[in-house]
């Protein structure tokens, strides 16, 4: 998993964006809400207008605005709205909605089919699964019951009944999410659950037998388990360890070997698969070979991915951020001065006790065959943040595309400028701060290895997978909650099936929004990509490659490239109001990966999920006030 | 509207219903499942037919089926989907999901054989390269491999797919820069052993196993090519390829097996009887059918039987239509000689013109596919394997190249002399070699030998100075010489005895050609005069052999340059060999009087095309004896 810097930000510094003010969640937040009421007033002016007048549809408006601050909003009863909910809920399950947990489970069942145990890392594959399939479906089921239910309560005037009693328009629309709220929140708790015991029984396995044991001359006995899912383990055991023995570690899990009284052996189940590893990241900084600082490492020439156009907020909208920021693989050249260096803060004896856990995710690039046999060699130092002290450097031979887990030593030799001697890491190497530099360079001359920001980093502690998996949970519930509120919003003012469509629109949209930063990309920096959508369908019907120019005259081209620029425009207006939702669901992606869902992330999340909802309150608030002025 | 209409509309309605029901009970009708193809409704009697109901394509896979329902008729946009999906896990390194996707793909679309193809290449040979360990690329090129093998049990009827497979454990694994590793892993994995055992492949028999009583991944390659053969022989078409390509691979590979045992440095018997065996399957190859763009089918080993044929056939026209037809039949237009005939003989010769051009469209087609794959070359080379001697050659540079990693320097250079002494007979038997790969390695050795003897400049006599010259001098004329040389390595190969025995002479005229000259410059001339008398019988035969000789290398092409590495060869051999065969030279000097003259011409204007071409490698030879 490569991390983009955004993933990094703390929860205030996705709010106000220090230095950079114009990207902040918060700006977004103020403009979208000022927006929102901005053409909600307008809007409910020029209704009111068309019916009663111009001068009596303002005093109606006006009329609203002052019954929401004056009455409504303080009036607001939890009893009545609760009440309300709970009809909301009864609604629900009357249109047999738990009949997606059924689907769910069935999809589970089926699963099985599609994937695939002998994979290189099943646990990444059954949790992504697991939560990719629970996201969307709970995303389908909340477009469901949100949209169709006012509509249908307004078509059949039940809500006759219902706004003739004492109830304000408010706790009509808080009832009415909260009461789907709660439904969704009832199937998501047995989802949860059977996807916790699907992931833990589908890696769930045990090798029967072992194979080729040999004792050594000094009473440890080593063999192997047998091939079992695409793997097997080799093992050891000690002499002095009562036959209790573990094995190594291969697709991220062990198993535990013992040796029974009569000399067969038992292999224990596989453990350490489901993980949450709590990463501390340090700052990077990049040296090239002739030890200059550089603010990025090396390019290999690695085809790259278009992504990251929205961590920029309003700042790309408005044309002041361009292109896509995306953190790619850094590559530092060996054998010569070039270096990776991370710089971790916060290494005190309380979080690392016993050694300093060092977590790797480093990849290779060779710019000539060079020795085949042997992996990429690389190193490990660690070092003072200013003095000239440091460890003497750990050799590695990078182990790409997993976790390499290095455990550096408390205690080391090392030199401190003017002699060796064994230096320790808290008294010689940290500084007053707390920090301590890592550096990471690549022995073999003329080849290289990358980093990224995320590929290295320190590990002080790991959580429970349950609770990790509880938290990606809890984001996609903050999506589903987030989707109900849209979806309650557009049934204030649209028919059952429009409202659902519209809603459908607006998380497509929210997933595809990427594509549309992309495209806008290129346009405004007239690089020939296909073009917006009329361009794009001139193309595929004259079977053009997209990156030839358009090949029409130059009249029509002209007027094909002005209204795509203009619907394109509109596009990334509406994407970027809209929530992020490919960045809610990729917390499915830590806890796939097997890392701790950082709390900052899920912070974020549910104060844009809070944002949402509140703008998609008030809009429902006027919209059901005018329709109420209308009836 | 009243209830008399709407239940009229509603029986319309059903009315219409059941009449759309009757085409679709024809067309759609299951066969009943009892076994037998009666039955059923047109669209499953055409399934029948045509062989394309999923239980004759291949493997059922449910998982394939249910992905295909769930996708609701949408499946070209969900591979659509998921190819770009394929892409971007690419881009992205996430190579668990990509292969993730691809099962998903090939879920989708199991019939459509490119797709496994081409996404078991990305595995094989894309994706696999981006691991910096070998061990790593070597379970992504399993995977590649084991993704096409899944192809190929869903798809019975696609023999280009397991073609591919046996590709990718010949060329993948024993051709990439990882080859030894691999090669070593594949014969130590024995999961994929007993999963080639499950798919039919006999990995556990002698046809599949190594020197090393390991399994082989050329001969396993080979095994799986033969398996697609045994298909198309049984009936099934091959698509997407050409028949030739498609047959070649199979022979080809147990000449590679051989390649790379001996290159792994297995030179004693096991190396012949690999030789033995490729030999063979090349020869069983020149036997086989082959479909060809013409209506007809060739035989590649079949090219001197219709030649043969061919020249009967003219010898039969000519004797019935006559001398004086010659001239006609001179411009090879049989038929329109025939066509003119005398009455009497006219069907019959038009037969025989027939006859004659078939013969001939045949000919060239047979050799312009032996042209294709260089079968001539491979037919060479295995016949050339098998002998002890080439083994032994190979056996001597590899024992030298490790004496001389190891720093043996003397034993190195020992080692070198004597394997390029046997490199040069080789190479004037078989000339044909002296242009593929292990020529090429060869000329490493060299270099490496000439570093070991500390000097630029080879030894006098250097047995494959001549070898040197052409690798070193011409790089890119060589394929032209190679032309060249395929054009007479047969003959030379069926007179290499002869010619050993001309050599002997040669070497006696070249003394006495170095004695005379010592002679002229002391102006011995009288001593001279006697001895001519003397060996007056020795140098009729040679004079002889000198001119067959010519004759044999009046087509081949001649460039300054070979002439000029003729001077420069003949110079160091006559120095060294003057001395040591002073006896031997006195008396034959004599003879040597017509090449001598000829010598100086040789030198000053350089196009002396027979002698040129000629020469250099019998002085090679000749050195090569000593």
């Amino acid at each position: 998993m490569t991390l983009q810097p955004e993933d990094f930000w703390s929860f205030y510094e996705w709010l106000v964006r220090p230095n950079a003010f114009l990207e902040s969640a918060l700006l977004q937040g103020i403009v979208l809400a000022v927006l929102a009421i901005l053409l909600g007033l307008i809007g409910g002016y020029i209704y009111s207008a068309a019916r009663y007048g111009p001068s009596e549809g303002f005093y109606a408006v006006a009329r609203v605005v002052r019954d929401l601050v004056r009455f409504d909003l303080p009036g607001t009863s939890m009893r009545r709205v609760l009440a309300l909910a709970r009809l909301a809920f009864k609604e629900a399950i009357r249109r047999k909605v738990l009949f997606v947990v059924g689907l769910f489970v069935v999809g589970l069942l089926l699963a099985g089919w599609y994937l695939n145990p002998e994979s290189d890392d099943p646990a990444r594959l059954y949790i992504s699964f697991v939560l990719t399939a629970t996201n969307y479906l709970i995303l389908a089921l909340a477009l469901f019951i949100s949209a169709f239910s006012l509509p249908a309560d307004i078509k059949s005037k039940t809500i006759y009944t219902i706004v003739t009693k004492p109830v304000r328009p408010t706790e009509i629309i808080l009832g009415r999410m909260l009461g789907f709220v709660a439904v969704g929140t009832m199937m998501l708790l047995p989802m949860g659950v059977a996807s916790l015991i699907f992931v833990t029984r589908g890696l769930r396995h045990t090798h029967l037998e072992v194979a080729d044991v040999r004792e050594l001359s000094n009473g440890r006995l080593e063999g192997e388990t047998d091939y079992l899912r695409g793997h097997k383990h080799a093992f050891s055991i000690d002499p002095d360890s009562d036959g209790l023995g573990v094995t190594e570690m291969v697709r991220g899990h062990r198993h535990l070997v013992t040796r029974n009284g009569d000399g067969t052996f038992s292999i224990g189940q596989a453990t350490g698969a489901l993980r949450a590893r709590i990463p501390s990241y340090g700052e990077v900084q990049f040296y090239d070979r002739q030890g200059n600082k550089k603010d990025a490492g090396i390019d290999v020439g690695n085809e790259k991915v278009q992504e990251g156009y929205g961590s920029a907020g309003l700042s790309r909208l408005v044309g002041l951020t361009k292109g896509p920021r995306r953190a790619e693989h850094g590559y530092v050249e060996g054998g010569t001065l070039g270096v990776a260096e991370f710089m971790f803060s916060n290494v005190t004896k309380d979080r690392y006790p016993n050694s300093i856990p060092l977590d790797m995710s480093i990849r290779a690039y060779r710019s000539f065959k060079g020795d085949i046999v042997t992996g990429i060699r690389g190193s490990i130092t660690m070092k003072h943040p200013t003095k000239p002290i440091s460890s003497n450097p750990i050799a590695f031979i990078v182990d790409e595309y997993t976790v390499d887990e290095k455990e550096l030593p408390l205690e080391s030799q090392g030199t401190d400028g003017n002699e060796t001697r064994i230096v320790n890491v808290f008294d010689d190497l940290v500084d007053e701060n707390g920090n301590l530099m890592i550096q990471i360079r690549c022995l073999d001359r003329s080849q290289y290895l990358g980093v990224t920001k995320s590929g290295v980093y320190l590990r002080p502690g790991e959580n429970s997978f349950a609770w990790n998996l509880t938290k990606a949970y809890l984001s996609i519930w903050l999506q589903m909650t987030m989707v109900i509120a849209f979806g309650v919003m557009f049934s204030t003012f649209l028919s059952g099936p429009v409202a659902m469509v519209a809603t459908a629109v607006c998380v497509i949209l929210g997933f595809s929004a990427e594509q549309v930063y992309d495209t806008r990309h290129f346009i405004d920096s007239n690089i020939e990509r296909g073009g917006g959508p009329i361009e794009s369908v001139v193309r595929i019907l004259k079977q053009d490659a997209m990156t030839t120019q358009l090949d029409v005259d130059a009249l029509t081209g002209k007027v094909i490239k002005t209204v795509d620029a203009g619907i394109v425009y509109a596009l990334d207006a509406i994407a970027t109001a809209l929530p992020n939702l490919p960045k809610m669901v990729s917390t499915a992606e830590y806890a796939a990966s097997g890392f701790d869902i950082f709390g900052a992330l899920l912070a974020r999340h549910a104060a844009a999920t809070l944002g949402y909802c509140i703008i998609a309150f008030l809009v429902s608030y006027f919209f059901l006030k005018s329709r109420e002025i209308a009836a | 509207m009243n209830r008399t209409s709407a239940l009229n509309r509603k029986l319309v309605y059903l009315v219409i219903l059941l009449v759309m029901v009757v085409p679709l009970y024809m067309l759609g009708q299951p066969s009943g499942g009892a076994g037998d193809s009666s039955g059923g409704g047109q669209l499953s009697e055409m399934r029948d037919k045509f062989n394309i109901a999923e239980s004759d394509l291949g493997e059922i896979s449910p998982a394939s089926e249910t992905m295909k329902l769930a996708s609701l008729g949408l499946r070209g946009v969900a591979a659509t989907l998921l190819w770009n999906k394929a892409h971007h896990y690419k881009v992205l390194h996430e190579w668990d999901r990509l292969k993730a996707v691809l099962n998903n793909i090939a879920l989708l679309q199991p019939h459509f054989d490119k797709v496994w193809e081409h996404q078991a290449h990305n595995l094989a040979y894309n994706v696999s390269t981006e691991f910096d360990d070998y061990r790593q690329r070597y379970e992504m090129v399993r995977d590649g491999t084991e993704f096409l093998t899944k192809g190929v049990r869903q798809n019975r009827n696609a023999p280009r797919l397991i073609w591919y497979t046996g590709w990718f454990y010949g060329n993948k694994m024993g051709m990439s820069d990882e080859k030894r590793q691999f090669r070593k892993l594949f014969a130590d994995d024995e999961v994929l052993h007993d999963s080639l055992m499950n798919q039919g492949i006999a990995v556990d028999s002698q046809e599949a196993l190594g020197p090393d009583s390991k399994p082989d991944n050329w001969l396993v390659g080979r095994l799986w090519l033969f398996h697609g053969y045994d298909m198309v022989d049984a009936g099934v078409k091959i698509r997407r390829q050409t028949p030739l390509n498609f047959f070649e691979t199979g022979p080809k590979w147990a000449i590679k097996h051989a390649e790379a045992i001996e290159e792994e440095g297995i030179l004693d018997e096991n190396a012949q009887d690999a030789w033995r065996v490729a030999s063979d399957g090349w020869t069983t190859f020149g036997e086989r059918s082959i479909p060809t763009t013409s209506p007809f089918t060739i035989k590649l080993g079949e090219l001197d039987e219709l030649m043969r044929l061919k020249s009967l056939r003219i010898e039969e026209f000519k004797k019935l239509v006559g001398e004086s037809a010659e001239n006609l039949v001179a411009e090879s237009d049989f038929m329109a000689v025939a066509k003119t005939t005398d009455p009497k003989i006219r069907l019959r010769a038009i037969e025989l013109a027939g006859e004659i051009d078939d013969l001939e469209k045949r000919r060239n087609k047979t050799e312009g596919y032996r042209k294709q794959i260089n079968y001539t070359y491979w037919d060479t080379l295995s016949t050339a394997e098998q002998e002890a001697r080439t083994v032994e050659a190979r056996r001597l540079i590899y024992e030298a190249e490790k004496a001389n990693e190891a720093a043996e320097l003397d034993n190195a250079i020992e080692l070198y002399e004597k394997a390029f002494a046997i490199w040069a007979e080789i190479f004037d038997d078989y000339p044909i070699l002296t242009v593929d790969d292990s020529a090429d390695d060869l000329v490493q050795s060299i270099r490496r030998y000439s570093i070991a003897i500390d000097s630029e400049e080879l030894p006098e006599g250097f047995p494959l100075s001549a070898f040197v010259e052409m690798k070193s001098g011409y790089g890119d004329v060589s394929y032209e010489v190679y032309e060249e040389i395929r054009k007479t390595q047969k003959e030379k190969a069926e007179n290499r005895k002869k010619e050993l025995e001309e050599e002997e002479r040669e070497r006696e005229r070249k003394a006495a050609e170095e004695m005379e000259r010592e002679k002229k410059a002391k102006a011995e001339e009288k001593a001279n005069d006697e001895k001519k008398k003397d060996m007056k019988e020795e140098k009729q035969p040679s004079a002889d052999d000198k001119k067959s000789d010519d004759k044999k290398s009046d087509d081949k092409k001649s460039d300054d340059e070979k002439s000029d590495e003729k001077k420069s060869d003949e110079k160091k051999s006559d120095d060294e060999e003057s001395d040591a065969d002073l006896d031997e030279k006195k008396p034959s000097e004599e003879k040597t009087d017509k090449p001598k003259e000829e010598e100086p011409k040789g030198a000053d204007t350089a196009p002396e095309s027979n002698k040129a071409s000629a020469e250099p490698e019998k002085d090679s030879e000749l050195n090569g004896d000593e």
